[in-house]
């Protein structure tokens, strides 16, 4: 493999948040020139067979991921999962866990606002809403506005489904570090420094996150990533060097979601530090 | 290029980054060839989705820079490297110094105390940001080098202008302690030099400060058209005839820019931080303590709070020190150099604030212009050496070559054998050349002093333009003839040989170099 090469290991298809399908994305990743990727749908891995499914020869090397929240005590992190086998038991457990909580979370968002506001729907629109794949707050949003309890989905957001918070069960960030290890995976930490997502960790806290973390056997941290500069892009080169990590790259793109373009890692790679380059080669591919 | 201002408000995270973007993005529309100026004054908080929001702007557009910021945002920005990638010009806090006791007044600005710890110079100027960027970042140099400092920790709005503020608790300046405790003019001296000879002592990366000589030869060649031909022209050779020199010169170093902060001596003002030779810093000394006030002796009083007498004692123990000399002709050499600097500088100045226009203007020009012409005739270097002294190669002046080497070797803890020995030899050797070097005219001999190695070892010598003459050539004197019986001068000589180590002759660019050396 010639270094640097474009990758970008971190992307959502519609299978979970994304708006590209599966075939998408590939095409996408193609036409963007990138020569290894990963897709990380949040709890998901059904897209990852769909793009085995149609990988031909001399397409862009292919890593199996996904993206799992996670929590405890002490905060909130994502945990990228890669080169996992997708049908081994841990992994397929944590999947269909994951997918079970969003499914009450969702249950218990539409009773809430039944309770709180009035608002009912159709039991067939719950039920085809239900049986998506991955159904969660737009989905909801959008009955809303179809059965005129909101102008828009920005609003059904803003107005009502923001504001009611729903207990779910958490799965803590060693429940899925594990799952991905003993599924042959290599458990990744996504954009560290924004924690789940847009929290700013940096100092010691983010230092003592990754000790933790990396005493539950995290193994690498996304050290490039789109919404990073320079600065953090370096400083977690430092911290991924310290504690042995393995670094990867990723963009987080979300089809017309998010304004991310695809292969959009940040920071700018001259040189592979060593850390993404035995990624690349220690992965299952 | 055109400057498109975008005002951020309120909070910006993942609720409304989405939001944020794209009515940036639709309001700066399709033009990439816009400088983005993204106003933060109401920008209270933001998330890592907003910090987002601003990398994607800045791969659209890449002339960005967001403005008053307040400090919270600030420490977002700076945290995540936001002020690296871009520029980011924080909020300034506003600032009244009305009723504020002015503890100094500069050239740049004014110094106002505006509480017990604080003070804040407020700059004449209302573009002052580059200036204050200036000051801050030679400061911060300054300290790294390891000459004490007070940094300014704030940028604040003065009214029209800008100020910077620094922490000075409880401070008092040198001219203030020198106005109200005169009794303590030698301590002041003794940490003045000491601040002095640290400055001048410290090297400066290349390319870091301002070369004082490249300032210096300007005001020369502003000078010389105002000046006979032959003098302006010997002024500008002199200047350029300085080398180069990377040490640290600070450029305005009088007494009222020294503090005394409980028992630290802290230099301040430094905007004027340069490097060159000390010539140039003891020209800028001479004016504050003499230069400004030789007409006007009540100039001083307004200027540092002292007497004029007060000044000129100050100015003249504070060069003796910094020499290491007592002796009144070294300084006065040294002084004379300087004024010639000084005065250059202060003509200048006078004809650029239209002096030639006044009465009173033309009559300080004109006293300037004739001790700098007069200055110019009788001097040839502007450099200085402290452990060296020229004199009138006389017997009279005998006395002051051996006080002139006996400070040196005191300085160097010569043990006094030693130091008799070299007495006798220094002795033989200026007589020689006063009896005989110019003889029937008169000419001038240079005395040099150097102390160094381990072990400590003496050198001395004697330079004159006199007939070529190398005493060494003769052969030793036989002592066992009676002293009438010798031939006349060969003793000296022979007496100088075996109380030295080492004695060498070498006649070179029509001068006679003797050198002694002895090991103490």
């Amino acid at each position: 493999m010639n270094y640097p090469l474009k990758i970008d290991l971190h992307m959502h298809s519609n299978v979970s948040d994304g708006t590209d399908t599966p075939e998408e994305i590939l095409e996408n990743v193609k036409a963007a020139g990138i020569g290894a990727f990963a897709l990380t749908d949040h709890y998901a891995a059904k897209g990852c067979a769909a793009i085995r499914k149609i990988l031909k020869e001399g397409d862009p090397v292919f890593i199996n991921g996904a993206e799992f929240s996670c929590r405890d005590e002490m905060g909130k992190y994502h945990i990228l999962g890669y080169g996992f086998d997708p049908d081994s038991a841990p992994v397929a457990g944590l999947i269909g866990y994951g997918h079970s909580i969003r499914m009450k979370k969702v249950r218990a968002r539409i009773e809430r606002l039944k309770e709180e506001y009035g608002f009912s729907f159709p039991d067939a629109d719950v039920e085809d809403l239900m049986s998506a794949e991955n159904p969660g707050k737009p989905h909801i949003a959008n009955l809303m506005v179809k059965y005129g309890y909101a102008d828009s989905i920005s609003g059904a957001m803003k107005e009502y489904l923001n504001k009611i918070r729903v207990a779910s069960e958490r799965i803590r960030p060693e429940t899925a570090i594990d799952a991905i290890l003993k599924s042959g995976g290599i458990p990744v930490l996504a954009h560290p420094f924004y924690g789940s997502g847009d929290e700013l960790i940096v100092g010691e806290e983010m230092e003592e996150r990754l000790e933790r973390l990396v005493g539950f056997g995290l193994r690498g941290v996304e050290a490039f990533y789109s919404g990073f500069t320079d600065k953090l892009c370096r400083s977690m080169l430092l911290l991924a060097e310290r504690f042995d990590l393995y670094v990867t790259a990723g963009s987080d793109y979300h089809g017309t979601n998010k304004m991310v373009a695809l292969g959009d890692t940040g920071p700018e790679r001259t040189e592979d530090p060593a850390g993404l380059t035995r990624f690349l080669n220690d992965v299952r591919k | 290029m055109e400057e498109k201002i975008i005002k951020l408000t309120g909070r910006i995270d993942s609720n409304n980054a989405a939001e944020v973007e794209n009515s940036i993005m639709a309001e700066l529309g399709d033009n990439k060839d816009v400088a983005v100026v993204l106003n933060a004054s109401a920008l209270e908080y933001i998330s890592s989705a907003g910090l987002r929001v601003i990398l994607r702007i800045k791969k659209n557009f890449s002339d960005i820079r967001i403005t008053d910021v307040n400090s919270e945002v600030y420490e977002i920005l700076d945290m995540t490297g936001f002020t690296e990638m871009m520029t980011v010009e924080k909020a300034y806090r506003v600032v009244s110094v009305e009723g504020c006791e002015e503890i100094g007044r500069g050239a740049n600005g004014t110094i106002y105390r505006i509480d017990r710890d604080n003070v804040v110079k407020v700059y004449n100027n209302a573009d002052a940001l580059a200036d204050i960027q200036h000051e801050r970042e030679v400061a911060r140099l300054a300290l790294i080098l390891g000459i004490p400092t007070a940094i300014s920790y704030d940028v604040v709005r003065v009214g029209e202008s800008y100020g910077s503020v620094f922490e000075l608790l409880n401070a008092r300046s040198f001219a203030k302690i020198l106005s109200q405790e005169p009794e303590r003019i030698d301590w002041c001296v003794d940490e003045y030099v000491k601040m002095l000879k640290k400055i001048h002592g410290t090297e400066v990366p290349a390319g870091k400060l301002p070369d004082m000589k490249e300032t210096a030869l300007s005001w020369a060649k502003f000078v010389k058209e105002y000046l006979p031909e032959e003098a302006g022209e010997k002024l500008v050779s002199l200047v350029e005839a300085v080398p180069h020199d990377d040490h640290m010169i600070h450029g305005d170093y009088h007494t009222k820019n020294l503090e005394l902060q409980n028992d630290e001596v802290l230099l301040i003002d430094m905007d004027t931080l340069a490097v060159g030779h000390p010539i140039f810093e003891l020209a800028s000394m001479f004016n504050a303590f003499i230069g400004f006030s030789e007409l006007d002796h009540e100039q001083i009083k307004h200027f540092q709070g002292f007497d004029f007498e007060t000044a000129e004692k100050f100015w003249h123990k504070t060069l003796s020190q910094y020499l290491e000399t007592t002796n009144e002709r070294k300084i006065k050499e040294v002084e004379d150099k300087a004024r010639i600097i000084g005065y250059t500088r202060l003509i200048r100045r006078s004809i650029r604030r239209k002096g030639l226009e006044s009465e009173k203007g033309r009559a300080e020009i004109a006293f300037w212009k004739e001790k700098l012409i007069e200055l110019l005739g009788n001097n040839d270097t502007l450099l200085f050496c402290a452990n060296e002294l020229e004199l009138e190669a006389v017997t009279e002046n005998l006395d002051e070559a051996q006080a002139f080497v006996d400070e040196h070797l005191e300085k160097a803890d010569c043990p006094m054998k030693a130091k008799m020995q070299i007495g006798v030899a220094v002795e033989e050797i200026f007589v020689n050349i006063a009896n005989y070097a110019y003889r029937p005219e008169k000419g001038k001999a240079k005395v040099r002093v150097e102390v160094s190695g381990d072990p400590v070892c003496v050198t001395i010598t004697f330079v004159d333009h006199g007939v070529p003459y190398d005493p060494l050539a003769k052969e030793d004197p036989d002592v066992t003839l009676s002293a009438d019986e010798r031939e006349i001068g060969g003793l000296g000589i022979f007496m100088t040989k075996s109380l030295m180590d080492d004695v060498t002759y070498e006649y070179k660019d029509g001068q006679n170099i003797l050198t002694l050396k002895k090991e103490i």
